[in-house]
């Protein structure tokens, strides 16, 4: 990879062709985003949505021993007080009785910032936020405004490497610079790997005058493998996660959220990376192969019955334990299923649509598939060349499931919604309400006190989904109450109507 | 917040979200942004963490129709996407009038957002436009830009004023979580006063009262500091004149503030007399059954008080003149000039109770534990000492961690508030500083 000598990650539009903009079905989502169908497309109506940023600050608050500086004005980063709510529960969960919450800092960038630039008020934060905190790392988010006027982040944070104590981490996320919002996981990986992930061994693992130690540090090291947990992963997952690799004998190097900085340190010495999703891991599994030699796997997200068991086939194929593998997947599995059997009758044919990151939502949908739901429509927040896997096998029980390309949009969701009447809509924080508004139940996507993935999390999901169904009634009122801002008309055409390019 | 530094955490929106927050609280408004495509989700995900976990609302959120503007719309310019963008939000969206909220964006570029504003005026779309990127202030000033425009553009000229009509301002939806509760009980006060009423937000306001408010008589601001310039703007263009007041919280307070207002109207004294007379019977009504606990429990407290200009004096006066804690120090988190920084100290220093309470200018968290700690004693080794105990911070989400620290109660009611929920809750008037006391005291009770 190439691209790492660049100051700023390429868009995903440039690297993987992504594109945000479609309706149809599976079958046909596949075959067109072989063809290049889908690309240059744009919507005439849009909704305000997500950029870059929200999943920079939502990762990068997590981070342990670190300050976030956002540099922009004074709203960027304001989504924080939300968010920092899990960076609270994170903090809790690793035993900080009075957690401290997300720390981060605005540059509160003023008219006469625009006038007159803002890269010393940004240096003046770098230093005083090393001053007053003293951070492992200091994260420098770049936005809109100083992307406009030029200032260069980059350059700053040089000027100041002697100065400072931390790392400073710049990062690009400008929320005009892509369509995708997913390139935030690229841009954060990709100033970590500049600027932290330098392979010197000479951090605490390493450094040992003892001969035994130095050994015992490479029979670690055979069996320590990263562990990707970008913004898919809750605490719950995570501990599931790391329970089946642990019953495989490995150890867990988990990054990047709630991590400390070491983590990224350590990582070219694992054994193995291992991605639960190629929208978020592909950028950083590779480079550290390339760089370093780690081998790694990323194809499949472990949300599902049989994806987690591919997934653990996967890992267990690249360092020689595929029977151990077995044994654990026949195992969990025959456990699994015999919890599963009191809640599938309640779940049987019934309906759902989904929305969420492209991987996230199609194999949740897999999973629904699998405890004998009916899929109306797949709404990913983008589509590009990950999305084959899951969307071949969502094609093989029903080729005519609908597929809306789109990041939230939901003018799209309600009229689709209007048309299918699904008896349950799984998606984000945020665009749930609309589906709510429709009177539809909903199961949030993700959620940080939540379990999804693995075996536990496929048990709690059927779980969810069933309570969810028991009583619909606050969504039935809601609906009859309150409207959608959308004309009648609207129900009418074609949900897709609004999307240009179409052939 | 002083313009040349960062802020720690800052205790705002943006100009954009309050103008945003403040177009969604309108009735039958549906905004259109013409922004950077995130502006809309950050602002979502902000006001669910500050403002009591308030939703999108009608067009808010996530459906609120955004140009979304790319970098070749920054090189090439926005207005061709933001005409598109309008032209198809009239054609989808159910609105009777759209305006549309500028970005950082869109105003670092100069798109020229009134050509295509007149554009649809022609065409007879009832549509403006507010100049409202994220880098023109916080979220009062934005709030402050929309509602001037609406008052400078929207509000019909009325050649004739209409005795004892007021416009309310003062109270910003978002910044304060507790808006509708607030605007709410504010608004039925001065009803009982025999007024009537254009508070913009309530549900008893339509679009029709909002146009139909230029016949008002007088402007009622219940901030020194928020929505100022649209008080001007009421003034220059429909010659309505203004008065300012401290935000009230508890009988002192309200009663100085009913009087105000009466004079201003020149109402008669027994009118607003009578008014203060039946609302302190109905407070004391209350207070009667809550007192054997407030004595009997000694739930006497020092106080810290962190809050915005409205807030953070209104709560410590309402403590100190009327329920008898002991604020020790009030902090006031907004960047506010030395001007108003004279109206707040003498809020203060008018006190009836007289406490002597310490004031500070700071919005800074960290900061903000520095000024506690000159006026919090340190604990120590002595059996014999002078401790903050029992103390209670009131402040924002952002000071549990301290008062869990120092092991005081707390209560969030200043933005950003994380951890509460807000549906109708409001803490002004008398009967605000019921539900206060509840909260307050509820605190102390969860511990029993």
């Amino acid at each position: 990879m190439t691209y790492i000598e660049l100051k700023v990650a390429p868009r995903r539009e440039e690297r993987l062709g992504t594109c945000i903009e479609f309706g149809g079905t599976v079958g046909e989502v596949h075959r067109q985003f072989c063809g290049g169908c889908l690309k240059n497309r744009s919507r005439s109506f849009s909704q305000g949505t997500i950029c870059q940023l929200l999943p920079a600050t939502a990762i990068l608050t997590s981070l342990q021993d670190s300050v976030v500086i956002v540099h922009g004005a004074v709203g960027c980063g304001g989504a924080v007080h939300s968010q920092g709510a899990s960076v609270r529960l994170g903090q809790f969960n690793s035993g900080d009785k009075n957690p401290k919450g997300a720390l981060w800092l605005s540059t509160n960038l003023s008219e006469s910032d625009v006038v007159s630039g803002g890269e010393e008020k940004l240096k003046r934060a770098i230093i005083e936020a090393d001053k007053r905190y003293r951070p492992s790392a200091i994260i420098v988010l770049s936005t809109c405004v100083p992307g406009i006027i030029g200032d260069d982040i980059d350059g700053a944070a040089d000027a100041l490497k002697e100065q400072v104590a931390a790392t400073i981490l710049p990062i690009h996320c400008e929320g005009f610079k892509t369509k995708i919002m997913a390139t935030a996981y690229d841009a954060i990986f990709h100033s970590f790997l500049r600027n932290m992930v330098d392979g010197n061994d000479e951090t605490e693992f390493a450094v040992y005058n003892n001969e035994a130690a130095v050994t015992a540090e490479k029979i670690r090291r055979s069996r320590l493998v990263n562990l990707l947990n970008v913004s898919s992963m809750t605490g719950p997952d995570q501990k599931e996660l790391t329970r089946l690799l642990n019953k495989l004998g490995l150890e867990v190097n988990m990054l990047p959220c709630d991590a400390h900085p070491d983590a990224f340190r350590l990582a070219p010495f694992a054994a193995l990376s291992i991605g639960v999703c190629p929208t978020h891991d592909d950028y950083f599994m590779s480079y550290l192969h390339e760089k370093f030699g780690v081998p790694f796997v990323g194809g499949q997200m472990p949300i599902g019955i049989e994806n987690t068991s591919l997934w653990l086939r996967q890992i267990a194929a690249k360092l020689g334990l595929e029977d151990a593998a077995e044994r654990i997947i026949q195992s969990e599995t025959e456990e699994l299923h015999r919890a599963l059997q009191p809640l599938l009758p309640n779940l049987k044919s019934k309906t759902a649509m989904l929305s969420a990151g492209e991987i996230r939502t199609l194999a949740t949908a897999v999973l629904l598939q699998e405890l004998g739901m009916e899929i109306l429509a797949v709404r990913p927040y983008h589509y590009d060349e990950f999305g084959g896997t899951e969307i071949s096998k969502l094609e093989k029980v029903n080729p005519k499931i609908r597929i809306n390309v789109a990041t939230a949009q939901p003018f799209e969701a309600v009229n689709l919604i209007y048309r299918t009447k699904p008896d349950i809509y799984i998606g984000h924080n945020s665009d749930n309400i609309w589906a709510a508004k429709c009177g539809v139940s909903i199961l949030p996507i993700y959620g940080t006190n939540s379990i999804y993935s693995g075996y536990a999390g496929a048990y709690d999901v059927a779980r969810r989904i069933e309570r969810h169904l028991k009583n619909p009634v606050f969504n039935e009122h809601l609906a009859k109450n309150v409207r959608q801002p959308y004309k009648e008309s609207w129900y009418a055409e074609d949900p897709f109507k609004y999307i240009k390019g179409v052939e | 917040m002083p313009d040349n530094r960062f802020i720690e955490r800052p205790r705002s929106f943006c100009s954009l979200g309050g103008a945003l927050l403040t177009a969604t609280a309108l009735p039958e408004v549906v905004p259109i942004l013409h922004t950077a495509m995130g502006c809309g989700g950050s602002i979502y995900w902000n006001q669910y963490g500050s403002t009591g976990y308030l939703g999108a609302g009608y067009c808010g959120g996530l459906a609120v129709p955004s140009s979304n503007i790319q970098e070749k719309d920054i090189i090439f310019g926005g207005l061709e996407r933001l005409e598109e963008q309008v032209r198809t939000t009239i054609e989808l969206i159910d609105g009777k009038l759209f305006i549309i909220l500028t970005g950082c964006t869109a105003d670092i570029i100069g798109d020229d957002v009134q050509s295509v504003v007149r554009q649809y005026r022609n065409e007879g779309i009832n549509i403006f436009g507010a100049e409202t990127g994220g880098f023109h202030g916080s979220g009062y000033k934005g709030h402050d830009t929309v509602l001037t425009v609406l008052a400078s553009e929207f509000i019909g000229q009325k050649k004739t004023k209409k005795k004892n009509k007021i416009n309310l301002l003062g109270i910003v939806p978002g910044q304060d979580a507790f808006w509708r509760g607030n605007l709410l009980k504010i608004r039925t006060l001065l009803e009982k006063l025999g007024l009537e009423v254009n508070s913009f937000f309530t549900q008893h306001d339509t679009l029709d009262s909002i146009q139909n408010a230029g016949d008002a008589e007088l402007t009622v601001t219940v901030s020194d500091f928020y929505a100022r310039k649209t008080a001007e703007a009421l003034q220059d263009v429909h010659h309505i004149p203004y008065v300012t007041n401290p935000f009230p919280i508890g009988p002192t307070a309200t009663e100085a503030f009913l009087k105000k207002v009466a004079e201003a109207l020149e109402l008669a004294p027994e009118t607003v007399n009578k008014v203060i007379v039946s609302e302190k019977e109905q407070y004391f009504h209350y207070i009667e059954r809550v007192a054997d606990a407030y004595n009997d429990l000694d739930w006497q407290r020092y106080a810290v008080v962190v809050g915005d200009a409205n807030y953070a004096p209104a709560i410590t006066k309402f403590l100190a003149d009327d329920f008898g804690w002991l604020p020790e120090l009030m902090v006031v988190t907004d960047d506010i000039d030395e001007e108003d920084k004279t109206k707040i100290n003498a809020v203060i220093e008018s006190l009836t109770s007289h406490y002597p309470a310490a004031v500070a200018y700071e919005s800074d968290p960290t900061e903000i534990k520095t000024h506690f700690w000159q006026v919090i004693p340190r604990r120590t080794d002595s059996l014999y000492q002078k401790t903050f105990s029992p103390g209670f911070v009131v402040g924002s989400h952002l000071e549990r961690e301290f008062a869990a620290d120092i092991g005081a109660g707390h209560l969030t009611v200043s933005y950003p508030v994380g951890n509460r929920i807000v549906l109708n809750r409001g803490y002004a008037g008398y009967d605000g500083s019921l539900s206060l006391i509840e909260d307050l005291l509820s605190v102390i009770a969860a511990q029993r």
